[in-house]
């Protein structure tokens, strides 16, 4: 497939509203892709280019891509900046500088959809003193050879957003009915292979290949994920419930095949260098080969810290003699994914926990299974007298799903509203902040798309501004007068007092008094509230009666 | 199979003519000498060099094709002092070439070629007009526009018998004429074209040390530059796009 026949379907796709409409133009493109294609495809029109298990970032900020189209074109990387301020979107922008650029060239090759993606690969791929160059080198050739509607799918899938409102559900259906597969069956082979490029391939091959997939060591799977809840409700839908600490920590999956392991974040980074005493724990607390799911926490005497601590440590890959210091590391075990050999995804909790026990020989997390209402509530009292953040309220006959914000996991926390949203913008600070970002414009997400639903400039301390500042100051898109646009990548947390209906935002919601509450390091922007969940939390709280 | 020896000065001279587009390219070595053709990452300039064998002390090859890491080159010549006598030896199916002067030895690891682009096929173009004049002319003029402005036009006017280079700032002009006397030669044929400062900079640095260039001219063409190296036993020649200006 020609790089061209993709970028002209995006238009296409880009003018489609209806969801259904939309399924049945990708089903038609499916079919005819090759082996190569297909996966690359898939992911592309996503906005995705590598499966999500792989831990590559192309790492191509704004600023060398308009570095490169600024050669291209024959124009100052200003003057790129200024069409992209005036256009409101870089993908656009650079259509408009190729379609009016002056600067001619001698040739142009056609690009073709899977040599774009071993460019990507390569760029993510150079490392050292040169990379910057490199892959100044293979944006500038891409940009080169791209037609202008080439050019602005390009830029936006370098910046990883492709604006054409495809989600993961539209493709995971559109690829059951292009391979008359059942769409469950695609869901759960995503889930075990977390990447649907590979899942789209099996798809073809038939149903068989679909229900046949394992889960793979050192292949991480998303982590499964709980919704708000209560007790009461838990209780009432599954008679007997299984309630486990929630620890203010950062989750992490780890994997191990006789005598070598890896730790990875939930991010599906690898952090296994960064938790070298974590390794030791768990590979002396089993001999068998497993996947185990849990939070690692810091303790000093006795006492949870903030999950911060824990952060700084993920986050350091060097220097680690140094850091191994007073704080210990603790890493909960909650679940168990995979056991010399067998997937136990489709298993229950119950079960999952009863192979836990037999084969972890310590850190497995305390567990309480109760039908009983007291019992589960003075339960939620010890966890919070003990520092944690509430207790999580887990359905026993669940499977575990991968990636999913179920009904099967429950967070039960004290009443603070939060919200973890990607930062998309800022304007200028004023007076002793006049050189920082001084309030930030968030979003969350709606089938691949951010969508604004609040600003805020509140709970900031002088220290964490600085922090905002060195984090955003590389992914700025755009700027006029004031305000700036960001490549989303940083997600925060906030708290607020009331979702509200709002015109304001183009998603239809706003908070109120929103403050911020800290820096989110583990979560992607993927990771953020979807404007359905805001939806879904505007109801809850307009039918709910508050005391 | 490569032994040679070479003046440090003509070596550099020859990196120099190609690191000004491209940071790598694919070398030809043959009895015949060294040559290579070599386009920009953005398909807007070309280079076409050969070297021939008497340009070098001595010189022995056998037909090849190098890898070559320009930037790292340029790096290398960097350490080099004029009058050097620079030495090439590459063994036979060998993949490291030792560069050595005044007691230093390099080894340098050549690229993998089908990791650099193919040589570009040098279009046949027709442009009728033709100057030729000095580099170092050439040079200042190119600098002279480049303080105002991120283009240049290049053209001759046969009315007034000239070959003139404009150049419009946002707010600033810079016009140069050169009449027959103050050229080597002056075809009498109307053109003009509009060309990039960014890439004539690199390129004018590298001519400026040729005593003459010949320029060839159309009418929204390319424009080709032709002139000699090594005392004139290598020779070069640079290929710069158009820009086309809107209506």
């Amino acid at each position: 497939m020609l790089f061209s026949d993709f970028s002209d379907l995006c238009t296409r796709l880009e003018a489609i509203s209806g969801r259904l409409e939309m399924i049945d133009v990708l089903q038609g493109e499916l079919p005819s892709l090759s082996e190569g294609e297909l996966p690359v495809f898939v992911r592309f029109i996503m906005g995705r280019i590598f499966p999500d298990w792989r831990p590559e970032k192309v790492g191509v900020g704004p600023n060398l891509l308009y570095e490169g189209v600024a050669y291209v074109a024959g124009i100052k990387k200003e003057s790129v900046v200024r069409t992209i301020n005036r256009e409101g979107d870089v993908g656009r922008a650079v259509e408009h500088i190729l379609t009016t650029k002056e600067q001619t060239s001698f040739f142009t090759t056609a690009l073709e959809l899977e040599e774009v993606y071993r460019d990507f690969t390569y760029i993510a791929g150079v490392g050292g003193s040169r990379s910057q160059r490199e892959k100044l080198k293979v944006i500038r050739r891409l940009f080169a050879n791209a037609q202008p509607v080439e050019g602005k799918y390009l830029a936006r899938l370098l910046l990883g957003e492709l604006r054409i409102g495809i989600g993961e559900g539209n493709i995971r259906d559109a690829i059951a009915r292009a391979f008359d597969v059942p769409s469950v069956l695609v869901e759960h082979a995503y889930q075990a292979r977390n990447d649907l490029g590979e899942v789209a391939l099996l798809a073809r091959e038939g149903a068989d290949a679909l229900s046949g997939v394992r889960i793979e060591l050192f292949r991480p799977v998303k982590m499964m994920l709980a919704q708000q809840g209560s007790i009461g409700a838990m209780l009432a839908e599954h008679g007997a419930v299984a309630a486990e600490m929630k620890y203010d920590g950062s989750r992490f999956q780890f994997h191990k095949k006789g005598g070598e392991c890896r730790i990875y974040s939930r991010k599906l980074e690898d952090v296994t260098h960064a938790l070298p005493d974590i390794v030791q724990a768990l590979v002396g607390a089993t001999k068998h080969d497993v996947i185990l799911d849990g939070e690692v926490i810091a303790v000093r005497d006795g006492k949870p810290l903030p999950f911060q601590f824990v952060l700084r440590r993920f986050r350091r890959k060097h220097d680690l003699d140094l850091h191994i210091d007073e704080i210990t590391m603790i890493p909960w075990v909650f679940d168990l994914l995979f056991l010399d050999g067998t997937t136990y995804i489709d298993a229950t909790l119950s079960e999952r926990r009863a192979h836990l026990e037999s084969v972890l020989g310590d850190y497995i997390a305390p567990q309480l299974v109760s039908d009983n209402t007291e019992e589960v509530e003075e339960f939620y009292r010890e966890a919070l007298e003990k520092g944690h953040e509430g207790i999580m309220i887990k359905a026993p006959s669940s499977p575990y799903t991968p990636g999913v914000r179920g009904k099967n996991w429950v967070k039960i926390k004290p009443a603070v509203d939060t919200l973890d949203l990607a930062v998309i913008g800022a304007e200028w600070g004023e007076g002793r902040r006049a050189k920082l970002y001084g309030s930030f414009l968030l979003a969350c997400r709606d089938s691949g798309e951010f969508i604004p639903v609040s600003k805020v400039a509140t709970g900031f301390s002088d220290e964490m501004l600085a922090i905002m500042y060195d984090l955003l100051k590389d992914t700025v898109l755009s700027t006029s007068g004031k305000e700036i646009v960001f490549e989303p990548s940083v997600v925060i947390e906030v708290g607020y007092a009331e979702i509200q209906r709002s015109p304001n935002y183009s998603g239809g919601y706003a908070l109120r008094f929103p403050r911020f509450i800290c820096l989110r390091e583990d979560k992607s922007v993927d990771d953020v509230e979807s404007l359905a969940q805001i939806g879904e939390r505007y109801y809850s709280q307009v039918t709910s009666v508050k005391p | 199979m490569l032994k040679a020896a070479i003046d440090a000065d003509i070596f550099r001279e020859t990196i120099d003519v190609i690191s000004a587009l491209v940071t790598e390219c694919r070398l030809q070595v043959s009895d015949a000498g060294i040559q290579t053709r070599a386009v920009d990452t953005a398909n807007v300039a070309m280079v076409s060099i050969e070297v021939r064998p008497e340009a070098f002390t001595s010189f022995t090859a056998t037909t090849q094709e190098l890898g070559m890491d320009i930037a790292k080159m340029k790096n290398i010549i960097a350490m080099m002092n004029k009058g050097d006598l620079l030495s090439l030896d590459l063994p036979e199916d060998g993949h490291k070439l030792a560069l050595t002067f005044r007691g230093y030895k390099y080894s340098i690891t050549l690229l993998d070629v089908n990791t650099i682009r193919k040589e570009p096929n040098m279009p046949n173009l027709d442009l009728p007009g033709r100057i030729i004049l000095s580099g170092n002319a050439l040079n200042s003029a190119i600098k002279a526009a480049s303080v105002i402005s991120d283009k240049i036009a290049l053209g001759i006017d046969p009315t007034a018998g000239i070959f003139y280079m404009e150049a419009e700032g946002d707010t600033d002009q810079i016009r140069l004429e050169m009449g027959k006397d103050e050229l080597e030669s002056l075809s009498m044929t109307e053109a003009r074209s509009l060309f990039s400062l960014d890439y004539l900079k690199d390129m004018g640095k590298v001519m400026s040390r040729a005593t003459q260039v010949e320029v060839l001219l159309g009418n929204d063409h390319p424009v080709k530059f032709l002139f000699d190296i090594a005392d004139g036993k290598g020779h070069v020649e640079y290929l710069l796009a158009p820009r086309i200006e809107a209506d």
